[in-house]
């Protein structure tokens, strides 16, 4: 009885680890082995021909790039200021409890939401149209609790004696986090952003409406009605026009540098990323 | 931080008042939460006319004619409920098996490459999966409903966009469940086994019963991004508006085409709806709900988590 219950809890555990890992793997290879064939360096540096059948993909990594540029220029900001506010400047528990729920809740609402949210505030308040613009402050948003609570894992890690220190040179509280504390912590600032935009490069729901259209739009050049081409909202589309064979191959194509990208980004963040989770945690 | 030190700093700061940095700070702090809750006013201010034209039966209405101004979102209520409920079924035991797999069972060895891995599974953009539904998964599904002697209109079904959002939620389940798990005190554990408990039985008896709050705070999380994934359940689940089962527990609607609120407000009735008020509004209030269902569901599961640490 006692040998069988054993073996049964551990047999149980192990077959579903290995149901995990091997559906897991499984999707990974299915996508690299359709894709793959399709990545061409013809692929990468010419433009969309014939609705998706012919050509490639050039625009859509430049549409991309402008997304993820802008999302990290607008993230920055606001995740120092949370991680700071959180590590140094609030105290009291329920000040630092409240940003920790604030970030939690941002961290849970959904990516279409945030799309919603970009149409009501800058297509129809703003009357900006489509724009790279919005994408990119959608995008920036969604992941500021991602970089936030990632930096603040690193502030959290810089030795007392430091800030100890500079205040024994007589620094102020400002002075302390302009010389110290950021400085210390730009590592985690740049770790943070990796696995935000990790998080970002794939997102489709929150600049299908506000951001991108499906094929036209080159470099933009001002920020009114100028949208850009982007890798995620590609496959969207292509995917829903998948019976022509020739469109297929591309949009594995796609998918396949997608997961590149995504796979880039995370591998630089990996050692963080194993303690920090995409859930962020109560300290 | 070092809060006695600063307790008598009475020196003049230099220029900007006490820290330009420290009023950037708070303030850019603010701001986001501006956001978040601006988020759940402005929703709510753009679907106030709907509420007004519908009352009580924008929720619990049973058909959505927007040509006739007939606004009910029970289906998608509950096609929403049905996908995201399949989910946790399928991933929360595999997920929290794996979970023990890993926290409890494998060397320290092994239990790393597999974290890296599903770390990295974990970031798979939902439009890549959305893709392998189209293209692979929805196939499977129509071929094996065929086999067991239904008769679907297509693979396009409940079940299907059930079965892909399964997979999306697995790595959120297993990473939160493991952390939950590794946060037992190994005491616990050396107690049962001196007590004579086999390694299974004191998983069974303490490990997870240890970790329970934890648990349960993985699973809702899921459940929050289940709720809340739009892509890949907008291209596997059919967009069939008006899908009520004729009683609660009837199979038949898992493998016909549905509609969930995600999926409406993926679709393309969201661009014709931007020039008329009160479609606009009708669109908008199922974000609302959206938003606080999954509000009210991540609550939950933080305080969860907090009971979990304090214990």
């Amino acid at each position: 009885m006692r040998r069988w219950s054993n073996l049964i809890v551990g047999g149980a555990a192990t077959a579903c680890g290995l149901i995990a890992c091997t559906v897991l793997l499984w999707i990974v290879f299915a996508i690299l082995f359709r894709g793959l064939p399709a990545v061409r360096w013809q692929f990468l540096t010419e433009q969309i021909r014939l609705v998706g059948a012919e050509g490639g993909i050039f625009y859509n990594l430049v549409g991309t790039g402008i997304l993820m540029a802008t999302a990290a220029v607008i993230t920055t900001p606001l995740s120092v200021a949370i991680a700071l506010a959180q590590g140094f400047y609030l105290r009291g528990n329920a000040a630092q409890r409240a940003v920790t729920l604030l970030l939690y809740l941002l961290n849970g609402v959904p990516s279409i939401l945030f799309g919603i949210l970009g149409l009501i505030v800058f297509v129809k308040y703003f009357d900006w149209g489509k724009s790279w613009l919005t994408g990119g402050i959608l995008l920036g948003l969604m992941i500021t609790p991602t970089v936030s609570v990632a930096l603040l894992e690193r502030i959290r890690m810089i030795p007392e004696r430091y800030i100890e220190a500079a205040a024994g040179l007589g620094l102020t509280r400002s002075q302390i986090v302009r010389s110290v504390i950021l400085p210390q912590s730009i590592g985690g600032l740049v770790t943070g952003l990796l696995l935000g935009l990790a998080r970002a490069v794939g997102e489709t729901a929150p600049i299908m409406f506000t951001a991108t259209i499906f094929a036209g739009a080159t470099f933009p050049t001002g920020i009114i009605e100028s949208p850009v081409l982007a890798l995620p909202y590609h496959i969207f589309q292509l995917a829903q026009d998948s019976f022509n064979p020739d469109v297929a191959v591309k949009v594995w194509g796609t998918a396949t540098v997608l997961l590149g990208l995504v796979f880039l980004l995370s591998l630089v963040s990996l050692p963080i990323r194993l303690k920090v989770h995409e859930e962020a945690r109560h300290a | 931080m070092s809060n006695v030190l600063f307790q008598n700093d009475t020196r003049q700061p230099r220029r900007f008042g006490w820290g330009l940095t420290r009023a950037m700070s708070l303030s850019l702090t603010a701001f986001a939460a501006v956001v978040l809750v601006g988020m759940l006013v402005l929703f709510a201010m753009e679907s106030a006319p709907v509420l007004k034209h519908e009352g009580v039966n924008y929720v619990v209405g049973k058909t959505w004619f927007f040509r006739s101004e007939t606004f009910g979102v029970l289906p998608m209520i509950y096609g929403t409920a049905v996908v995201a409920g399949i989910a946790l079924l399928l991933a929360a035991p595999i997920g929290i098996g794996a979970a023990v797999f890993t926290a409890e069972i494998v060397p320290p060895r092994v239990r790393m490459p597999v974290k890296l891995a599903i770390e990295l599974l974990a970031g798979i953009p939902s439009v890549v999966y959305g893709l392998l539904g189209i293209l692979l998964l929805r196939n499977y599904v129509y071929d094996g409903l065929r086999a067991a002697g239904f008769d679907p209109l297509s693979g396009d079904t409940l079940l299907t966009a059930g079965l892909l959002l399964a997979v999306m939620i697995l790595p959120t389940i297993m990473t939160l469940s493991d952390d939950a798990l590794r946060s037992v005190p190994s005491m616990s554990r050396h107690a049962a086994r001196g007590l004579g408990l086999t390694h299974g039985q004191a998983i069974l008896a303490v490990s997870l019963p240890q970790a329970r709050k934890g648990l349960i705070a993985a699973i809702l999380l899921a459940f929050g991004r289940a709720l809340g994934e739009a892509i890949a359940v907008f291209l596997v689940v059919g967009r069939q508006d008006n899908q009520l089962p004729g009683s609660l527990f009837s199979l038949e609607p898992l493998i016909s085409s549905g509609q969930t609120l995600t999926s409406k407000l993926g679709g393309a009735e969201v661009n014709i709806a931007y020039g008329d008020p009160l479609h606009w509004a009708a669109v908008v209030g199922l974000g609302l709900l959206l938003l606080i269902a999954v509000t009210v569901v991540t609550l939950v599961a933080a305080w969860l988590q907090r009971e979990a640490a304090h214990a």
